[in-house]
């Protein structure tokens, strides 16, 4: 196990520094002057040169890049060019407030849809797996941009149930578990939740289905085995999978909620990403997709390390 | 009643009563923004005017300063933290006699010291304090300053590279922080920007960047007819226009900045008020000058101005807007009595055409710039579409060039001679026109030609550069008045704009919200208002 | 989203495919209702856009301040009109184009691409393997969303940075499948006897490899279409994808969303063609894999 570890974390660091090469080129395919979107429309030739000295954009490409790095390794990810502030601040609060989403998400996703897969694995082609297949497949097929503008008109504008938007009373700052700022989280988390659901039911479906009709199921019954018990038997043989397609769901879920972000107004990664991409703030477009990418081989490795640790044969592979 | 049934109702008077809460918190505003982020916190702001609107006036004070007391007139400088000024014989040396008595939110008193500090701040890149951030909004805006200096505490005198009577102008651009505060701050401008200190009628008392400012009134300030009445206003980026509407119509905001014309019945109907009012925006062509531009024509420029059937963009928009008579809006100050009248006249326009030498078998083929959005573009495809079908009809043939908002600045920025713009001969753009300089001198004037300026059609023309002068060197204001609605009049009469429209800046307030005087200006007062219970 | 359960697709058991294997697909396929009416929903969809302009419809760029917001079902547009005027039924099917193209194209390129990269992969091995898969696992590290929001929001708007940032994203699993595919069925007995045999690599790719890899490739790749769909849609939803006043779903509906208060219906009509193509394609997908007995 220890050796396994040792090597699956030693894969990482090419993947991470591959990562660092394609967030810094980025900024190098983006057309035109990321300057252009702070300085005031009159600013002269000679005070848009003085800026862009300051910035450090002046320099050649590879001396960039090595700044850049090096700064990086002390933390340091450079100023936003529309805040002037740094962006490591700005990209670890959003991801903060990005992760509360996405865990809240996948705290609803998760037990739905291992519950469903369940349902539809066992009581395979009855018209339960076949609801639950329909369900999923619509889960899947929405367009949850889309969803999360229907349902700000029902419940915040006609029922006037749920806030439209933002991250609680007093902004993301003052979070507290109280039903003033829950309720701001239900509408996105309920949002982003439908593709998981689909997802994690499909393959909790799939696995169930298999296991159970597999010959040691009727093994385990020629056995005398409980019901109960062969259930017991079955989900632990899933586990592995499962994990791994939820582990990989939860990164999924914080790299891809800035259509839900936006329409929310959720002050996370993915709104940031969008407000960044719109101001041309490309120091704060790098930072934040760094640090989304980082998180989400971080997330990989212990999902490969769980997963071999519940089931020895894949450390083998 | 069943006992799930009761839980299901407890849980539904619970949401009501919260919402019912949130709703009335007493005697606070809170603002959608069009902007992505808090404005700039620490003196000269960004975002452009709505950054001076809620970040700036409100934070802070200029020497001069717009008056927004009033609704039915255009607005006019007042002395802020100056209370009086005059040139000298020279024409160069400005003395300014600064108001006794006012102090920083941190206590400080504000000195003749502190504003030279300021100046510093923004033009001199070898002072301790200079901030490349504040210098990049400001330094712009106060082209003419030479030199500055603090005669005794209250005396101030500013030297102009040449006579310039639009200084006043540029300084109501200019926003005084704390010298003391930025030292307390161990002199680090980020620290300043979550702590600020100015003079304003507003203290800014927290501040989550991208998210909320919260502002509470200023009881010690020097105005007292501007204490603010309200315990506190809170101001939200929500650059989403739909966002902001969903914001306004769930109650989580009080007060949204440009709702998005399509969402204003919704609005209106649940009893929410739009306000709205003339200022100086408009929603031009700015027409290329450069050789063989067809603009060059002045039936061609007038042809297509008496084109434009400007009454019936109105549903588009809502009704919220005001049809062009000329470059400045009609109720300008320097608008003057141009002879020319831009409104819809197809046959006259047709008659030009012709006389002009094109028909419907010799059409003439313009090249435009628009851009899908932009800031104070309002909304840019549907209303150039609107101009290519009008100008179609008197044999004019458009065609758009469409570009990215940043791509448009700079184009903007690089002149209608640059090879970027590939010939288009005209740019779609929107101006702020408050003042003599960004209203008229900067489009037009042949010292500020593209790339060097803003004049990105090239023009030049003796006669408007005496004006130009003229503007610059009547210290009389009256007289000066006089010079700038003759200039204005000359922009109508050689038409040399296709004149559109100008924006109203329209608000949708939540019926609570009480006392506010929508000004003619871009930036507004908020003392005034207070919320109803 | 989807695309992460499919990696870990199994190469096929049953080696060796004839002409029944093919002919029994066909057969299942035809026998599965479902299926075959997401064929012609599909199917309905690329014709009415592709020949749009023979349909007899109003012109999708023509609009007019007066017949703004029509509702559905006003007499002459039968569809409603969108925020300027414009007919809504000519928009939409029109806006199949682009839709459907920058949603389709990027997986058919990706495709041939990833296929070509992960089968060269497979079979070749070594440092050949090494530097494609290596270099496949540092585009894995990005969520697909983001990785495509990322390289369209650098790149800005338009049809062709959409389409090759899109492309991007799915190369890499594609890619992966491909390579896995392939170097279980090179490790079969039967390849080491055509190589024994004197045949050339090429052929024995030709003949024994891609005839059994292809198929589970394909069946991946048609799960990734509805996925690719909603991504498309979702930048043009955000403003980087296309451009207006091109018709197109996404951007249909991001434009038509201040028009929810007014006339809710009408702004929801693209957000339902992109569902209900997204909802066709997948269960399409699904019915190929079932008929293709490609198990996941």
């Amino acid at each position: 196990m220890l050796s396994y570890l040792i090597r699956r974390i030693l894969l990482v660091l090419p993947v991470a520094f591959g990562v660092s090469v394609i967030c810094f080129l980025l900024v190098q395919i983006a057309p035109g002057d990321p300057l252009t979107a702070i300085m005031p429309i009159d600013a002269t030739a000679e005070e848009q040169a003085a800026m862009r000295a300051a910035y450090g954009l002046d320099k050649p490409l590879p001396v960039q890049y090595a700044i850049w790095i090096g700064n990086l390794f002390q933390g340091d990810m450079g100023k936003s060019i529309a805040s002037g502030r740094p962006v490591a601040a700005e990209v670890f609060g959003a991801v903060k407030n990005s992760l509360l989403l996405a865990v809240s998400a996948a705290v609803i996703a998760f037990p739905i849809g291992i519950f469903l897969g369940f349902l539809a694995g066992y009581f395979r082609d009855t018209w339960i797996d076949r609801a639950v297949t329909a369900l999923s497949i619509t889960g899947v097929s929405v367009p949850n941009y889309w969803l999360g503008i229907v349902l700000v008109i029902i419940f915040s504008v006609n029922l006037g149930w749920l806030p439209s938007m933002g991250a609680g009373p007093g902004g993301s700052q003052s979070w507290a578990w109280d039903w003033a700022h829950m309720r701001h989280l239900l509408l996105p988390a309920v949002t982003l939740a439908v593709v998981p659901i689909g997802i994690v039911s499909r393959t909790v479906r799939a696995l169930a289905g298999d296991i159970l009709s597999q010959d040691f199921v009727d093994a385990l019954y020629a056995k005398g085995m409980s019901r109960a018990d062969v259930l017991r038997h079955v989900a632990r043989n899933a586990a592995a999978t499962a994990l791994s397609v939820m582990g990989l769901q939860l990164g999924y879920l914080l790299g891809g909620s800035i259509l839900i972000e936006t329409v929310f107004n959720w002050p996370g990664s993915g709104f940031l990403l969008s407000n960044a991409i719109f101001q041309r703030d490309l120091p704060l477009l790098q930072g934040t997709i760094l640090i989304l990418a980082l998180f989400f081989v971080a997330m990989n490795l212990i999902v490969d390390v769980v997963q071999a640790a519940i089931d020895p044969r894949i450390q083998r592979t | 009643m069943p006992k799930f049934l009761k839980g299901a109702v407890a849980i539904a008077t619970a949401v009501a009563l919260s919402c019912a809460t949130m709703a009335n918190a007493q005697g606070v505003l809170r603002v959608g923004m069009t902007a992505a982020d808090i404005p700039l916190t620490t003196g000269q702001t960004d975002q452009g005017g709505e950054g001076m609107r809620f970040m700036g006036y409100t934070v802070y004070d200029s020497l001069i300063e717009w008056d927004l007391s009033s609704a039915d007139k255009p607005s006019v400088l007042i002395p802020g933290l100056a209370t009086e000024w005059s040139v000298g014989e020279d024409e160069l040396t400005w003395t300014f006699t600064l108001r006794e008595g006012v102090t920083f939110h941190d206590g400080s008193p504000l000195t003749a010291e502190v504003i030279v500090w300021n100046f510093d701040k923004l033009l001199d890149d070898t002072a301790e304090q200079y901030d490349p951030r504040q210098s990049a909004q400001g330094k712009s805006r106060i082209p003419a300053v030479a030199s500055y200096e603090a005669v005794d505490d209250l005396t101030l005198t500013i030297t102009t590279k040449v006579p310039d009577a639009t200084l006043p102008y540029q300084l109501a651009w200019i926003l005084m922080s704390s010298k003391a505060n930025w030292e307390a701050m161990d002199k680090d401008w980020e620290q300043v920007a979550m702590a600020p200190s100015g003079t304003g009628p507003w203290k800014l008392e927290s501040v989550v960047p991208r998210e909320r400012a919260e502002l509470v009134p200023n009881a010690e300030y020097w105005d007292e007819t501007r204490i603010p009445k309200l315990d506190k206003m809170v101001l939200i980026p929500l650059p989403e226009p739909n966002a902001r509407a969903a914001a306004l119509l769930s109650g989580q905001v009080d007060w949204i900045e440009a709702p998005a014309p399509d969402t204003i019945p919704a609005m209106t109907g649940n009893g929410f008020v739009i306000s709205s009012n003339a200022y100086p925006h408009n929603w031009t062509w700015h027409l290329s000058r450069l050789e063989g531009s067809p603009w060059n024509d002045i039936r061609v420029r007038k042809a297509a101005n008496m084109a434009i059937d400007r009454e019936s963009m109105m549903p588009l928009l809502g009704g919220l807007m005001v049809p062009a008579k000329g470059f400045l809006p009609p109720s300008s100050q320097w608008f003057g009595t141009p002879t020319f009248d831009p409104s819809y006249d197809l046959d006259a326009a047709k008659a030009l055409m012709t006389e002009a030498g094109f028909g419907p078998d010799n059409r003439l083929t313009v090249k435009a710039l628009i851009s899908p959005s932009g800031s104070g573009q309002m909304l840019p495809l549907p209303m150039n579409e609107y101009i290519q079908q009008s100008l179609a009809e008197v044999w004019i043939d458009v065609e758009f060039m469409v570009v990215e908002w940043n791509q448009m600045i700079n184009l903007w920025r690089a002149g209608a001679a640059d090879e970027a713009v590939d010939g288009a001969q005209s740019i779609n753009f929107t101006y702020f026109i408050q003042d003599p300089f960004t209203g008229l001198i900067r489009h037009l004037d042949e010292g500020l030609i593209a790339p060097n300026g803003t004049n990105w059609g090239h023009y030049k023309d003796p006669e408007m550069q005496a004006l130009f002068e003229g503007i610059k060197t009547t210290f009389d204001p009256v007289e000066q008045t006089a010079v700038l609605q003759k200039t204005h009049e000359k922009y109508v009469n050689e038409a040399l704009f296709l004149f559109v429209t100008h924006d109203v800046a329209p608000r949708a307030l939540s019926p609570k919200v009480e006392g506010f005087v929508q000004a003619q200006n871009w930036y507004q007062n908020f003392s005034s208002i207070s919320m109803a219970e | 989203m989807a695309m992460a359960e499919a990696t870990s697709i199994h190469a096929p058991e049953k080696v060796e495919k004839s002409k029944g294997y093919w002919s029994g697909v066909g057969h299942r396929l035809v026998r599965d209702p479902l299926t075959m009416f997401c064929l012609a929903v599909i199917a309905a969809l690329i014709l009415s856009a592709v020949f749009a302009p023979y349909l007899g419809l109003a012109d999708p760029y023509k609009g007019s301040m007066i017949a703004r917001l029509k509702p559905i079902g006003a007499p002459g547009y039968p569809l409603g009109t969108d925020e300027q005027g414009r007919d809504m039924l000519a928009r939409l099917i029109y806006g199949g184009r682009l839709t459907l193209f920058i949603g389709l194209m990027p997986v058919v390129i990706a495709f041939f691409a990833g296929s070509i990269l992960g089968i060269t992969a497979g079979y070749v091995g070594g440092l050949t393997n090494t530097i494609i898969m290596r270099t496949v696992d540092v585009f894995f590290a990005f969520p697909s969303v983001l990785l495509a929001i990322a390289i369209s929001g650098a790149l800005g708007a338009g049809i062709v940075n959409s389409l090759v940032s899109l492309t991007i994203v799915f190369i890499p699993p594609i890619t992966r499948v491909a390579e896995a595919v392939t170097s279980g069925v090179r490790k079969l007995d039967y390849i080491d006897a055509a190589r024994a045999s004197g045949a050339s690599a090429w052929t024995v790719i030709r003949v024994h490899v891609i005839g059994n890899v292809l198929s589970p490739i394909f069946v991946y790749a048609t799960s990734l279409t509805s996925v690719c769909m909603i991504l498309a849609a979702g930048l043009s939803f955000l403003g980087i994808g296309v451009r207006p006043p091109e018709p197109e779903w996404g951007l249909m509906l991001n434009t038509l969303r201040s028009v929810i208060y007014v006339n809710p219906w009408l702004s929801a009509l693209p957000g339902v063609m992109i569902f209900v193509t997204s909802l066709c394609l997948n269960l399409l997908s699904d019915g190929l894999r079932s008929a293709m007995n490609v198990r996941d």
